[in-house]
């Protein structure tokens, strides 16, 4: 090679049209693009996948390359350090002084400065506050009102299908349904509502609101949308909140009796460092509920029934024994969970498998890909809910692993474990119970199903949960 | 977790809670830095950005032309939060300029540092030596080099001017600064390219890069043996003769030395610089009609056209800046082409005006503006120096230098050829070979007329 075509191929390179994160094809389930190979045969990855379409309805192989080639993968594009092994994430999780939640991440320019951005003592104290209204008592407390709500919006079907809704079809004793519009949509947000104590009135803002913020979320095309539905939610929730300060309003059993004062009313109340809380503090909080409340649960309940139904010899052992129920949310959220992952950053100068990584840099854990890692989870893409290798009993913010088995990461580990974990268990098993209930002989309607780029198989759950899912069963 | 690659290194760290390892450093520091969260401001309505999709910032089209989208930053959003980059974007002239200049809040981290080698060889460009044998190269040679490669454009009746004349007088340049013999050069400089191009995020750059790297060092152990036995002047032989007190000076040390080195400055601006004259008929008429106008016109490309488009800095701890609050560690990209075209600063700042009255016609000292000007940033060659325009103990800065070679070099073009232009139906442009690398011309078709 000379020294002219040295230059002439840069010169080539200058005209060669580049490639857009748009343009990566779209590949099989499974199946990662090929993006190049270093001499000794390791993948490449090319960091502008990560904002790829072929990357959000595919994730789990280009996980699978970083996992097993790039422990600690240094993405310059996107500033970050990706982190995917299941063991690696577990103990940055515990350690929340060596790897803090100091708002640099994605959420907060929408959500606020919420409990995810605190750490430490600070982040303890707040979050018992919160968090002790979602557990044990008070949480059984909650589940007349959660079976109350999932009847009532199942028994408006028939209502719905005379008045031609969309989302629901009859046809020659089969009625088709889709699961999101008719249930799983709305369903976790007006628990949401019911526990917070919000009118009944304002639930339509509040689905309004819930669903800019999460299209609003850093950076996307909706940004403002979002920022602006959180500002009227928030000034909506102030309001609520002076009253409440005044007049303290009550969660109500089956026969009306009063059961305890809702969230907010008792947060009103709630004094820290000798302080009541301030107005800013609870609504960002509330934001937070709010938004944590609902698109997870709603992902979770239809991966659930979607998983269960394409795997018909486990959907008749759930329906034969309901207790089956747990190892099935379990099961799916391991399998495809709502929530990718966390953003940390570490407090300290560290090397992590071989990388250096300067103080304050961004760690993206990858919890997707920590429930997918083959070394925790044999044959980690199956979907089993018999797995012998998932532990699925009461998840405990104290540790991760018991009875020699390890728990899925979708609702993280640690100080940071996801509050509403329980709440949403009880949610998707408690709404999922009443479904089965009333749907005699559910199957998937594939040919309903929004369609994959071949256009022929189901479009897959990908990293956004499944979009729409349509359910035949038999009227009775 | 793996046990860390380098064992030393270990020595001095601790291990932390997660098997991960702690400098000594670092671990010494009582406690986290925990604020509380009411100091961080969440973004509200009136701060969105709908203007600009972060994704357009490392979009083809901001590879080829990145002013318009630098535009809506600078006059929108002046400390711009891109979430998928990670970074906040400095676009206005004097936040720009008072990043650079402001080396405790603000931390550059080495080239070898993106190729994650922050312990690779020693920098030694500042040593005395090694910049006045610089200093004499860049000054002696300058004239022949031109002279020869517009010689050979002259005979061909024209040739690609971007790659033929300016990358190939900034090679050329470096191949005698470093006294690499001419039997190496196609390999050499294949390897450098290679080289300085694989701090991208692109991880086919990156693998080339590492590749060219290590090679490099094998070259230059050689070499190096070779010129302490017999030294002559270029770099190579002063840097084996440098006396240090950490150690005789290695083949590591040699290449990260030239990693560290600038060649983008050169290689672009001066092909920068014949785009805009050949694009802009009448500031070219102006450079021919005065010599020494085509000084002028070198630096208005810096400004107009630079070819290092943006520096990344570091926030060294918390910095309240620019109405927001910067967290430790945090990456500031700091767009000299945006700053470049502040209109606070410059009067029409996209026109290209050789002779521009607004800014500062001789190299600034230790800040940005002289003489009540500012001057165009071009980054890639440093902070402006503190010293004198003409130090008695050491040679002139980097800045001065290259623009002294440049303009040489465009002078002895002209005289040679005596006239130039674009070839027919040639639409040149500029661009970057991907998006964070140089912004140059690579296809600048020329024809000499016969005379």
């Amino acid at each position: 090679m000379s020294l002219d075509s040295v230059l002439a191929d840069l010169a080539a390179a200058a005209e060669d049209p580049q490639l857009a994160p748009r343009e990566f094809p779209l590949m099989p389930e499974g199946e990662a693009v090929d993006m190049g190979h270093a001499e000794d045969g390791t993948p490449l990855i090319d960091p502008r996948i990560f904002d790829s379409p072929e990357f959000f309805r595919n994730p789990y192989p280009y996980y699978r390359i970083l996992r097993d080639h790039y422990p600690v993968y240094h993405d310059k594009l996107h500033n970050c350090y990706w982190v995917t092994r299941y063991d690696d994430i577990t103990e940055c999780y515990f350690d929340d002084e060596g790897f803090n939640t100091i708002p640099k991440g994605s959420s907060s320019g929408v959500l606020g400065n919420t409990q995810l951005e605190l750490s430490g003592i600070e982040h303890r104290r707040r979050r018992n506050l919160y968090g002790q209204h979602l557990v044990g008592k008070s949480l059984e407390n909650r589940i007349p009102a959660i079976e109350r709500l999932a009847e009532e919006m199942i028994g408006d079907w028939t209502r719905a299908a005379q008045q031609g809704a969309p989302y629901i079809v009859d046809e020659d004793g089969v009625r088709s349904v889709e699961l999101g519009a008719a249930f799983a949509n709305e369903f976790p947000i007006r628990v949401v509502c019911e526990v917070l104590g919000f009118p009944n009135e304002a639930q339509d803002d509040f689905f309004y609101w819930y669903n800019s913020m999460m299209s609003g979320l850093g950076g996307s095309d909706t940004h403002k949308q979002g920022v602006e539905a959180r500002q009227h939610l928030e000034d909506y929730v102030a309001g609520i909140v002076e009253a409440r300060r005044k007049q303290p309003t009550y969660l109500y059993d089956l026969d009306g009796n009063p059961i305890s004062k809702d969230i907010i009313s008792k947060l009103c109340e709630t004094k820290v460092d000798g302080d009541y809380l301030s107005t800013e503090e609870i609504t960002s909080n509330i934001a937070l509920i709010v938004g944590g409340g609902g698109e997870t649960t709603r992902g979770a309940i239809l991966n659930m029934w979607r998983l269960l139904l394409s795997h018909p010899d486990q959907f008749e052992a759930v329906a034969a024994d309901p207790d089956h129920w747990d190892r099935a949310f379990h099961e799916t959220l391991r399998h495809s969970s709502s929530i990718g992952g966390q953003p940390r950053h570490n407090t300290y100068d560290i090397e992590m498998h071989g990388v250096t990584i300067p103080a304050g840099s961004l760690m993206q854990m990858v919890d997707f890909s920590a429930n997918h890692d083959e070394r925790i989870f044999k044959d980690p893409e199956k979907f089993d809910i018999f797995r012998e290798d998932l532990y699925s009993g009461k998840l405990l913010r104290s540790g991760y692993r018991k009875e020699g088995r390890c728990s899925h990461m979708a609702f993280g580990v640690g100080p940071h474990l996801c509050p509403g974990a329980w709440i949403s268990h009880q949610e998707s098993v408690v709404g999922s119970k009443i479904l089965l209930k009333h749907m005699s002989n559910p199957r998937l309607n594939t040919s309903r199903m929004p369609k994959d780029v071949d256009g022929v198989s189901p479009a897959p759950m990908g990293i956004v949960s499944t979009r729409e899912l349509w359910v035949d069963y038999d009227l009775r | 977790m793996n046990p860390p690659a380098d064992k030393s290194q270990a020595a001095v760290g601790v291990a932390g809670r997660n098997g991960v390892v702690i400098p000594q450093q670092s671990a010494d520091r009582t406690g986290s830095d925990y604020r509380t969260y009411e100091v961080y401001q969440r973004e509200r309505v009136g701060q969105s950005t709908e203007k600009i999709k972060p994704i357009q910032l490392v979009s083809d089209a901001y590879r080829v032309d990145p002013y318009p989208l630098l535009d809506i930053l600078r006059e929108n959003y002046p400390c711009y939060r891109d979430w998928l980059g990670n970074c906040f974007w400095i676009t206005r002239y004097d936040d720009v300029t008072s990043v650079f200049t402001d080396e405790g809040n603000f931390e550059t981290r080495p080239k070898a540092w993106y190729y994650g080698l922050s312990h690779f060889g020693r920098d030694l460009g500042e040593a005395l030596p090694v910049l006045e044998a610089q200093a004499a190269c860049m000054d002696n040679r300058s004239e022949d080099i031109a002279a020869r490669l517009a010689d050979g454009l002259k005979d061909a009746g024209g040739g690609n001017l971007a790659t033929q004349f300016a990358a190939g007088f900034a090679v050329e340049l470096l191949l005698v600064t470093w006294g690499i013999p001419v039997a190496d050069t196609d390999q050499f400089v294949s390897r450098y390219f290679a080289m300085q191009r694989g701090t991208s995020w692109r991880p086919s750059l990156q693998q080339a890069g590492k590749q060219a790297l290590d090679e490099l060092v094998h070259y230059f152990e050689e070499l190096l043996a070779a010129r302490r036995a017999d030294p002559g002047d270029d770099m190579v032989s002063v840097l084996a003769q440098l006396e240090l007190d950490d150690g005789p000076v290695t083949a590591e040390d040699v290449v990260r030395t030239l990693l560290e080195g600038d060649h983008q400055t050169l290689h672009g601006a001066l092909a920068n610089l014949w785009y805009l004259l050949l694009t802009h008929p009448q500031e070219f008429e102006k450079a021919r009609a005065e010599r020494r106008l085509m000084k002028l016109a070198y630096l208005e490309t810096l400004r107009h056209s630079t070819p290092v488009l943006s520096a990344q800095r570091f926030t060294r701890h918390e910095v309240e800046r620019f109405g927001r609050l910067l967290p430790a560690g945090a990456l500031v990209v700091c767009s000299a082409a945006a700053a470049n075209r502040d209109p606070r600063v410059f009067d029409q700042p996209e026109r290209y005006i050789a002779d521009r009255a607004d800014m500062c016609h001789r190299e600034p000292r230790g800040q940005y503006r002289a003489d009540g000007l500012a001057s165009g940033i071009a980054f890639a060659l440093g902070p402006p120096s503190k010293h004198p325009a003409v130090p008695e103990d050491r040679p002139r800065s980097a800045y001065a230098l290259t623009r002294d070679a440049a303009v040489t070099a465009s002078q002895t073009l002209l005289a040679t050829v005596g006239d130039l232009r674009l070839a027919d139906a040639s639409q040149p442009q500029l661009a970057a070979l991907s998006v964070g690398e140089m912004h140059t011309c690579w296809n600048l078709p020329v024809e000499v007329p016969r005379g």
